[in-house]
């Protein structure tokens, strides 16, 4: 029976997979978007980070563009600022934090401006005057110049570069020059004032929009409450700063908030308008300091940093970022998303009424194994969000079946063809019933025959076998009712055979039975640990790294069992740095290998790139995978059981082994007759059609579908150039088509491809 | 209006129906997807109506066509 293919493109259901504030605290829990400590600390919000990164790569102009955006002068500030930053930098934990004052005025010094000087930029028509000189004036002109209003300063000086040098006696004087160029440029007028009285001010005033004053000349006025959030002192109706504030970060901040303020009051807004947030934050950023040494400072040789001495120091920089999940997993390093914004792209695909769904693919590429949310800080589970939105569209009808068709086919095949459930011979009811998994009877066949002889020989009380798959496919691809199909299968089954103890022999099963309620699930490694290992199990002779599965996270007991027996079977174990709860997955887990072989293949090579020594795995899709890589790699019940499966086979030598222990068990053990698994005629592969096939996900009992089609009908086409005959049927919701030879009364084909679309004359 | 077709192939005379036993003609096909319908030209059959679809054109237009309508 095919599984209903969606039935239009124009489906217009709509079910939201989160809530708005299900999202707004799903998504508050991810920290990658946090600002690193030292942009934290500063009021004015430097990108430090990205600024060390840019000096680090001797890009000074760019280092310089990121510093011109916290202030106008950027020469005086960096001379003086106090650096809050350098005090909250984590590497001040280790050794010594990174200078990043000395880092501003190098990139102040050697960067050059780029963008022109704003000479010719339109001015606005508000216009603006300052009163007054000193730190917080100079920043405040800097900023109103920059928004290009017509700027005219009162104060004791003629032109900017006395202005600024006297408000900033720390700096250099090259770096006033330079700063009073860009004050110039911007058409700054300075009226130098020998008595700046508030006769002057009351006579000037009027010709002006927006007035500051600065702390001091406020007092001469009288003097008046500013309030610090705006910088505003409302009873002169001025811009101004509580004289109390004296430093020279206090008075660039200041001078942010004011022009802020002056803008407000320009466009006859109040001045608490839309003003975003401003000042310093706490940030929640994590960062690993892990595998971080301690460090010292580049001292400059000179006083001040070279080119050379600035871009050593500049490397000095950790970056300070959350990526705790990426590190570990090939997904989300394939897609460059961390999980903040892939769980909210994902929530706006699953919301397209119309359109393109871009996520889908990314959705279906994640193995749903929850190691994100074992090495995050905040246990963000990507799995969640991925399943939901899964769920939520096969729900809504948008879900393609395409990607998952293949393994949902697989999983029935194992449920229906494949499947069997026998109490053990003499028994009518048994104490246990051994569930060795799916992907166990189609990768290592032999090893399931003969764990299950030794189980039925050593436990009292009868042992049944259940060969057949727990679910966890159609868990995996969100299809709850495929799912629940599977569970009333399995409960059906479990009863007939007296509702037995499960012993499961793959992490996954286990877990996935476990939800049946009611019943008792046990690893069949802890069934080992406890009866003993059988004669002739044998270890690895070389050392070994052990694989954890996904199925198994969060399981440290199982994760233990297995190690022990390893062990006691001889082995010498490696760990490797993301083992136990933090294992990686294979690319088996959440469908991948057939909805995205490329993620996939990524994962497994991730899996195998912790060490060089072979991998002994406790789930035989994990053996595959790994195996499939070119690496070593054992299930600890071949080792057991002393079975080699050899290497990996393809899609449908996993159909035939499952269809042959079927077939060999029950003539075997129960003594049941079973019908040849003959077609009746012979069919021969050319290796690259049967590489080809695999590739395609096309089964070897796909092609004899076609043929005996073919066979039946008569319908065919020859190719009179290359003379092979073409046929091809419909098999579900895919026509296959087979191009082959007749040989002998049998085929041989030489090729095989396949369409989803249905193609008919008109 | 002229017929618009997505898509044109010429048997040219080399591909023959096996069951009716005549050549392929350049015919009138259609593709169907979830409800998404592309008049194509292809070699069909002339008697008994089958149409052919060569591999190259399955692993090439229909497949990509095929995934973008997967994603709407």
């Amino acid at each position: 029976m095919a599984i209903e293919e969606r039935a239009s493109t124009h489906v217009y259901h709509q079910k939201r997979m989160f809530t708005k504030e299900e999202l707004d605290a799903l998504e508050a829990r991810c920290v990658h978007e946090e600002p690193p400590y030292c942009s934290a600390a500063c009021p004015l919000r430097l990108d430090a980070r990205a600024m060390a990164a840019a000096l680090a790569a001797g890009d000074f102009d760019g280092a310089l563009a990121l510093y011109g955006k916290i202030t106008p002068l950027p020469h005086i500030l960096a001379s003086g600022c106090e650096a809050p930053c350098r005090k909250k930098c984590r590497l001040g934990e280790l050794g010594e934090s990174v200078d990043l004052p000395a880092l501003e005025h190098a990139a102040a010094r050697f960067g050059q401006r780029t963008g022109g000087t704003g000479m010719l930029r339109l001015k606005k028509k508000k216009t603006a005057a300052v009163f007054g000189s000193g730190a917080f004036a100079a920043f405040y002109t800097g900023e109103i110049a920059r928004k290009a209003y017509p700027l005219t300063v009162y104060s004791g000086f003629e032109n900017a570069a006395g202005f600024l040098a006297a408000a900033a006696p720390f700096a250099d004087a090259e770096g006033v020059r330079r700063d009073a160029e860009s004050l110039e440029a911007a058409g700054v007028v300075f009226v130098r004032a020998d008595a700046l009285t508030p006769e002057l001010y009351a006579e000037e005033r009027e010709k002006y929009d927006i007035l500051c004053v600065s702390p001091e000349f406020l007092s001469l006025l009288g003097g008046g409450e500013v309030n610090e959030a705006f910088m505003l002192c409302e009873s002169r109706g001025v811009i101004s700063a509580p004289a109390d504030k004296k430093g020279v970060l206090d008075a660039a901040f200041g001078a942010r908030k004011a022009a802020l303020t002056a803008d407000r009051l320009a466009q006859g807004l109040s001045p608490d308008n839309t003003r975003g947030e401003e000042g310093a934050v706490e940030t929640r950023l994590y960062t690993n300091m892990k595998g971080v040494e301690s460090s010292r400072s580049v001292k400059p040789a000179g006083g001040l940093y070279t080119r050379d001495e600035a871009v050593r120091e500049a490397g000095r920089c950790i970056q300070c970022r959350c990526d705790e999940c990426i590190k570990g997993c090939a997904y989300l390093q394939h897609y460059k998303k961390y999980p903040k914004k892939l769980t909210r792209e994902i929530y706006n695909n699953v919301n397209i009424i119309m359109g393109d769904h871009m996520m889908n693919k990314p959705m279906n590429a994640c193995a749903l194994c929850s190691q994100c949310s074992v090495v995050c800080p905040n246990g963000y589970d990507v799995a969640e969000i991925c399943l939901r939105a899964r769920r939520t569209m096969v729900d809504t009808d948008k879900m393609p079946l395409a990607p998952h068709e293949f393994a949902l086919n697989d999983m029935e095949f194992s449920n229906t063809e494949a499947f069997l459930c026998r109490p053990q011979p003499g028994f009518d009811k048994c104490r246990y019933v051994f569930f060795p998994g799916c992907q166990a009877a189609a990768i290592a066949p032999e090893t399931v025959e003969r764990a299950y002889r030794d189980l039925s020989a050593r436990l009292p009380g009868g042992v049944g076998l259940l060969l057949g798959c727990c679910g966890a496919i159609a868990e995996w691809a969100g299809r709850v009712s495929i799912y629940n199909d599977a569970v009333k299968l399995l409960d059906d089954s479990f009863a007939r055979l007296g509702n037995p103890e499960i012993i499961a022999g793959c992490p996954t099963c286990a877990r996935m039975l476990a939800n049946h309620g009611n019943v008792k699930v046990t690893g069949i490694w802890d069934v080992l640990d406890e009866i003993g290992l059988p004669a002739g199990a044998k270890g690895l002779e070389k050392p070994a790294a052990m694989h954890d599965s996904c199925g198994a996270r969060g399981d440290g007991h199982t994760q233990s069992a297995v190690r022990r027996l390893a062990e006691k079977m001889g082995c010498t174990l490696v760990e490797t740095e993301y083992s136990g709860d933090s294992s990686p997955c294979c690319g088996y887990g959440g469908l991948v290998q057939y909805a995205n072989r490329e993620v996939a293949r990524e994962m497994a090579q991730k899996c195998v790139s912790g060490t060089d020594a072979p991998y002994i795995t406790y789930c035989m899709a994990c053996r595959d995978r790994l195996a499939r890589e070119g690496r070593e790699s054992r299930h600890i019940l071949e080792l057991a059981y002393g079975s080699d499966a050899g290497s990996p086979p393809d899609i449908s030598g996993k159909r035939y082994n499952r269809l042959a222990l079927k077939k060999r068990l029950l003539n075997d053990i129960w003594k049941e007759t079973t019908p040849e698994m003959d077609c009746g005629f012979a069919i021969d592969y050319l290796p690259e059609a049967r590489a080809a096939m695999d590739d395609r996900m096309i089964l070897e009992s796909d092609v004899t579908a076609v043929l005996q089609y073919a066979r039946e009908t008569g319908e065919a086409i020859q190719d009179c150039g290359t003379g092979l005959i073409i046929a091809r049927r419909r098999l579900g919701n895919v026509t296959f088509w087979v191009k082959y030879e007749e040989r002998d009364g049998g085929y041989l084909v030489h090729s095989a491809y396949s369409h989803r679309m249905n193609v008919q004359t008109r | 209006m002229a017929d618009k077709n997505y898509y044109t192939i010429d048997p040219e005379g080399k591909l023959r129906c096996m069951k009716c036993g005549v050549p392929l003609v350049k015919g009138k096909a259609k593709f169907m997807y979830l409800d998404n319908g592309f008049p194509v030209e292809l070699p069909v059959c002339p008697v008994c109506g089958f149409v052919y679809v060569p591999e190259e054109l399955a692993l090439g237009k229909v497949l990509s066509v095929e995934k973008a309508l997967e994603d709407k």
